[in-house]
């Protein structure tokens, strides 16, 4: 008896601890090993860092040449002296590493469609689907093509492998009891990092920039509506605003001009379930003003990207410095060097240049087996690729993708085939060999504007606006990237594969991209928008350009004289609603005030005194946006159709066009009897503006409805682990120059004062260095951030410079 | 009095386990204290002792931080609050460690097995 009581609480024990010590799937959600997770010994409970966990003092590492002295400030942000360039990004790497391990790693599975791997196909294949895209746009292609040209290059060469190096040293230190958080709760490891990984989070950021094009939308207008409406809607230049660069007729180069065969156009009218592209809502600000205009007479560079916020920040701050190199701002985990910020002698920072490096061309086989396809009279042999997926918990899945002349065949019968943008081939121009590390590589040792030239011509993509200050007093703006010399109209639509000549035959060299130094005006600036006079000779198209943000920062930078850094603080922080100014009191007035109900006499006497700022507290703002988010889908209600996928204008373009041509055809809101005109549209989605601030305000129990509010900003955890995430009350929107919405915003905030004693830098960012949502340092700076506070950056001179405030130092002792 | 140095005995040994093996040795240190120290509540010894033993160290980390990561985990687990979570981690320790001491004062003396 003792004996069956005996085998029965083994097996029990036994039974316990292996249901414990493994990870289960229950009803589709994921349990990590509950006993090694919860014991408090080794499992997530030591990811709880006391606000004074701190590194050795001293830490010996194989694989350094020399000592490298590290000292971390208040805000734990690195300051790292080496004595060459070797142990300078060994050093990155490792330390980089040790704040942001997971979210590197991370990123890089989603970049190559390995998701699955970590989280399973999840429900309705979901990620499985998000992988299959990732690896159909060609992503990991792209990187290796990156890490081709790189290998020309043995200086950047070294900095990618050192870095490489660096990170696999902490990752080679880890036991489980260290491992980062989110190892622990998803049940994996880290495997050892390479250089291609460095390659896709550069390709990432691409996929995130660049990425996007309205050849589809546009090609079904064309053929649903005619070229007329095609340019009435969406024209690629609008009637508004500060180009980025305004050199009227001084572009006299000689430009190349493309033949003028007139490109053929397939015949489809396309739906489409689109795969991940860039964000059209997304932009970013950035400019410089010359010593002229500033007390100091310096001149400041300032900078603020808007992306997809998260948690661990996309950004992670760090000063590098060793014989030829110091520099100081904002990197990107998993990408050595500094990608915003500044030397000790100049500063830069970037906005997205929005134009079109995406084509899509319409592939003919020759049989329903897809070996072979016409090109230029002649059957070519198809490329077929197989993925390969491991999905956790489940078999290994393989995908076919199809590679052809303009590069892969991202939908086609097996993938999304309820669209019929099949058998497209995407060119994409992040699929091209490319120099970005070397490009960042001679940025950080850059010395003044020849330098700075010098480095960005090796950037080909992300295209995007450079904005570039020097302490020897110059401002400078380049829009550079890769850029297809396009035939009018060239990229606009989809095009036929059959003809190479329908592809992109030549680039715009260097020296003949968008750029000025030292302007009349004394400053330079962009925020998105459309980038040339009318005078420059390249067509250029985009799939939107911004209208708003762009006159907001030039009228205050123009008026402005003898400013101080805090003035541009202020004006990155600005929440002025330009497109309300300019819309508003056209809507009010053709509402009919005789037959409110009593909330809508509310809404219309809170509309009638609001000051057109999105300040958080702001009850204005929040009618407003009401207002205009159910008027835009009541407009262009024709774009939404079953079977064919079409796009609406722009913000700009919707006002415009309300305002000068109230009869437009589509203003008529098609399920209704009546024939509506502007003013009725804008009266119904007053009305329904009205009931969703209503009830809002009845979810919340709250009489007020204030826009921070209303609007509930969200910085989410990467993996949409909803407690990991933060809410903020924040003002701003897009369109406005604080483009914080509700998932988006200014990613990181820059001041730099290029002052002859020596320069001086305050920057903030939404979250913190450390990606331990178990450290103080995970969001420490949201709040300032929200409220519009900048952290002084420290910017060393040597190790042993600014020591009262450094909160620790460590040295890296090479390994004997 | 047997039970009291049973308890003190698996918490002892649990701890200096803890520090170089995986979680699950709390189980052989229960079991060999099960097995030469049986007192009349073998189970209770070993939950209690674990339960009590994970609690006071988890609470130790938890209050060295201004962070709050155990609520954060907790809402991660669909739980109302820390304590359940508390609750939810003593319940896994303890059921290992009780039936791990259980299982080994069950364990016939080999003496007694030999004659």
């Amino acid at each position: 008896m003792r004996n069956i009581k005996f085998i029965i609480c083994l097996v029990v024990t036994v039974g316990l601890i292996y249901l414990l010590e493994n990870r289960w799937v229950i009803n589709g959600n994921p349990v990590p090993p509950l006993g090694r997770f919860l014991d408090p010994f080794s499992g997530f409970w030591r990811n709880i860092q006391p606000l004074e966990a701190r590194l050795p003092g001293v830490l010996n590492l194989p694989g350094l040449q020399e000592n490298v002295s590290i000292s971390f400030d208040s805000m734990a942000i690195p300051h790292i002296f080496a004595k060459n360039n070797m142990d300078l990004y060994f050093a990155q790497g490792f330390i980089t590493a040790r704040h942001r391990l997971w979210q590197m790693e991370f990123q890089t599975h989603a970049a190559a469609g390995r998701v699955s791997e970590i989280t399973g196909a999840g429900k309705n294949d979901i990620f499985l689907d998000y992988d299959r895209g990732q690896r159909r746009l060609g992503m990991v292609f792209g990187a290796k093509r990156a890490l081709e040209s790189l290998a020309e290059n043995q200086e950047a060469l070294i900095s990618v492998e050192k870095y490489t190096e660096g990170i696999n040293t902490y990752i080679a230190s880890l036991s489980y009891k260290t491992l980062p958080f989110e190892y622990k709760l998803l049940d994996y490891r880290p495997e050892p990092w390479t250089v291609l990984k460095c390659a896709l989070l550069l390709k990432s950021m691409a996929q995130t920039l660049n990425l996007d094009d309205k050849d589809i939308e546009m090609s079904n207008t064309l053929k649903l509506f005619g070229p007329e409406v095609v340019e009435l809607l969406y024209p690629d230049r609008e009637p508004i605003g500060d180009p980025i660069v305004d050199n009227k007729d001084g572009w006299t180069f000689n430009n190349t001009i493309p033949d003028s065969i007139p490109m053929a156009l397939p015949d489809d009218l396309v739906k489409i379930n689109r795969l991940p592209g860039r964000d059209p809502t997304a932009g970013s600000n950035n400019w410089a003003v010359s010593g002229d205009k500033t007390a100091t007479g310096s001149p400041i560079l300032c900078g603020d990207p808007h992306l997809t916020l998260s948690l661990p920040s996309l950004w992670y701050v760090a000063q590098l410095n060793a014989p030829g190199i110091s520099t100081l701002g904002a990197s990107l985990p998993g990408v050595p060097g500094i990608i915003i910020g500044c030397t000790d002698s100049i500063a830069w920072s970037v906005t997205n240049a929005q134009r079109d490096v995406v084509d899509w061309y319409k592939i003919s086989f020759q049989d329903k087996l897809h070996t072979r396809y016409l090109l230029d009279s002649s059957w070519v042999q198809t490329e077929k690729i197989v993925e390969t997926f491991k999905v956790r918990d489940k078999s290994v899945f393989y995908d076919t993708v199809m590679y052809t002349y303009w590069g892969p065949i991202p939908y086609d019968d097996s993938y999304r085939a309820t669209n019929n943008l099949k058998h497209y081939a995407l060119r994409w121009i992040s699929h091209d060999t490319s120099d970005e590390f070397v490009a960042y590589y001679k940025l950080n040792r850059a010395n003044n504007h020849a330098a700075f030239q010098s480095a960005l011509d090796y950037f080909s993509a992300p295209a995007q606006n450079f904005v570039f200050a020097s302490m020897s007093g110059d401002i400078a703006m380049r829009i550079q990237g890769k850029y297809p010399i396009r035939r009018p109209l060239e990229g606009k639509f989809l095009l036929d594969g059959s003809k190479t000549s329908n592809g992109w035959q030549q680039f715009i060299p260097n020296d003949q991209n968008i750029m000025v130094r030292n302007p009349a005006r004394g400053f330079v600036s962009s925020a998105n928008q459309y980038p040339v006079d009318a005078t420059y000779p390249y067509y250029i198209t985009a799939s939107n350009f911004e209208a708003y943000r762009n006159r907001r920062i030039n009228s205050v930078l123009s008026s402005a004289d003898q400013i101080v850094p805090a003035d541009m603080m202020k004006l990155q922080n600005d929440n002025y609603n330009l497109k309300a100014e300019e819309s508003l009191p056209f809507f009010l007035s053709v509402l009919d005030t005789t037959k409110f109900s009593t909330a809508e006499k509310e809404a219309y006497r809170e509309l009638s005194k609001w000051d057109y700022y999105n300040n958080k507290n702001s009850v204005g703002a929040s009618y407003y946006e009401a207002w205009w988010d159910n008027l835009m889908p009541m407009l262009w209600d024709e774009m939404r159709q079953e079977n064919v996928t079409l796009t609406m204008p722009t913000t700009f373009n919707t006002i415009r066009l309300l305002k000068q041509q109230p009869t437009l055809g589509f203003f008529d809101i098609q399920q209704t009897s009546e024939k509506e005109t502007a003013a009725d549209v804008i009266r119904k989605a007053f009305t329904f503006g009205v009931e969703d601030i209503e009830s809002w305000k009845e979810e919340h129990a709250s009489v007020v409805v204030e826009w921070g509010d209303f609007k509930d900003s969200y910085i989410g955890h990467l993996m949409r682990l909803d407690p990991l995430g933060v809410h903020v009350k924040a003002g701003g929107n897009h369109d406005i120059v604080n483009a914080h919405g509700r998932t988006k915003g200014p990613s990181w905030r820059m001041v730099v004062s290029l002052e002859n004693t020596g320069i001086k830098m305050w920057g903030i960012y939404p979250g913190g260095q450390s990606g331990n949502p178990g450290s103080v340092f995970y969001s420490n700076m949201i709040d300032r951030w929200v409220n519009g506070q900048y952290f002084p950056m420290l910017f060393m001179h040597y190790a042993e410079d600014g020591r009262n405030r450094i909160f620790y130092s460590t040295q890296l002792k090479k390994q004997e | 009095m047997k039970f009291i140095i049973q308890f003190v005995a698996i918490i002892f040994s649990s701890h200096l386990l803890a520090i170089f093996t995986p979680w699950y040795f709390i189980a052989l240190s229960a079991f060999v204290m099960g097995y030469f120290l049986k007192s009349n509540a073998n189970f209770l010894a070993g939950f209690l002792a674990i339960a009590s033993l994970w609690m006071f160290n988890a609470w130790l980390a938890d209050s060295s931080s201004p962070v709050d990561l155990a609520d954060r985990v907790a809402a991660l687990f669909s739980l109302q609050n820390k304590a359940m979570l508390y609750a939810l981690m003593a319940l896994v320790g303890g059921l290992v460690g009780g039936f791990a001491c259980l299982t080994g004062s069950l364990l016939k003396k080999p003496a007694a097995v030999s004659e």
